[in-house]
């Protein structure tokens, strides 16, 4: 009994070695698997880590029992990966910030009483698809998402791009759930001043 | 009374339902009357839709792996 037929399926076609199926896995987990090797070991050791990974996954496909979800088992297996080739104590939490190309929504936006002194204009697109047509606004996305510190940028793709809940980013990468917030909200306030910034200049 | 800049500091919980009751009651009382946080975090909800669309690429760099570990299965097998 499994509450993963979907899984099942593909599972069924990995272990045959279809390449299509490969394929599949590949292109669905590799950004995640990316995100969580990049939290733990950061970026000069991150492809190592998930290369790492996918060999314990090839390895590992007539073993695994589906008790618990592909994306799940993937993904331990990745931060798994990347904790051993930690050699040393795990990494503190870098709270430390580094700025981004249009800065935040900082403290120099409020008055002393906490009201806003620059409030938000309205944004002209109103739409995700209305926004991501402007090619510029795409490029200039990435190039703040880049800007991240290593967990900020990989608890932000966790969350918004892979849709995993607070509580599994926090497992997955050892991390105390106030600091997964804390890293989340700035990472979420530098994309929020880079879309401002697009909206108000028309450019990056 | 929330300030605005305390608003802020809470949106992201908002957006990840991560609120204590009281928080709860706190922000939507100063949503109710103050338009400017309203927008801000209309155009938070917004900044995290176009992230969910953003499309991620590398499309070639993917094929070779999966050969390869396919490959890699198949020997194994």
């Amino acid at each position: 009994m499994t509450d993963y037929p979907a899984d099942q399926a593909l599972l069924a076609r990995l272990r045959a070695g279809e390449q299509k199926a490969f394929r599949e896995l590949v292109a669905t987990y590799q950004g995640a698997m990316r995100a969580v090797a990049f939290a733990i070991v950061g970026s000069r050791q991150a492809d190592e880590a998930v290369q790492d990974a996918w060999l314990s996954v090839v390895r590992g496909l007539d073993a695994f029992q589906a008790r618990s979800s592909l994306k799940t088992w993937l993904l331990t297996i990745t931060a798994n990966s990347a904790k051993n080739r930690l050699k040393q104590n795990r990494r503190e939490v870098l709270l430390d910030d580094l700025p981004a190309p249009h800065g935040s929504i900082g403290d120099e936006r409020f008055s002393e009483s906490g009201h806003w002194l620059l409030a938000p204009h309205a944004w002209h697109h109103d739409s995700p698809d209305a926004l991501l047509t402007e090619d510029e606004l795409r490029q200039c996305l990435e190039r703040t998402l880049a800007s991240l510190p290593s967990q900020q940028g990989s608890v932000l793709h966790l969350r918004e791009r892979e849709g995993l809940e607070l509580e599994e980013i926090c497992n997955l990468l050892q991390v105390s759930a106030s600091n997964v917030r804390v890293l989340l909200h700035r990472a979420r306030l530098k994309v929020y001043a880079t879309l401002e910034h697009f909206e108000e200049t028309g450019q990056c | 009374m929330l300030s605005c800049k305390e608003l802020v500091a809470l949106s992201s919980d908002l957006l990840d339902a991560h609120l204590s009751l009281r928080q709860r009651v706190a922000v939507r009382l100063h949503l109710a009357m103050c338009y400017r946080c309203r927008r801000f975090i209309r155009q938070m909800r917004l900044s995290r839709a176009v992230l969910r669309q953003l499309p991620q690429g590398q499309s070639a760099e993917l094929d070779a792996l999966a050969a390869r570990l396919a490959e890699l299965r198949r020997q194994q097998g």
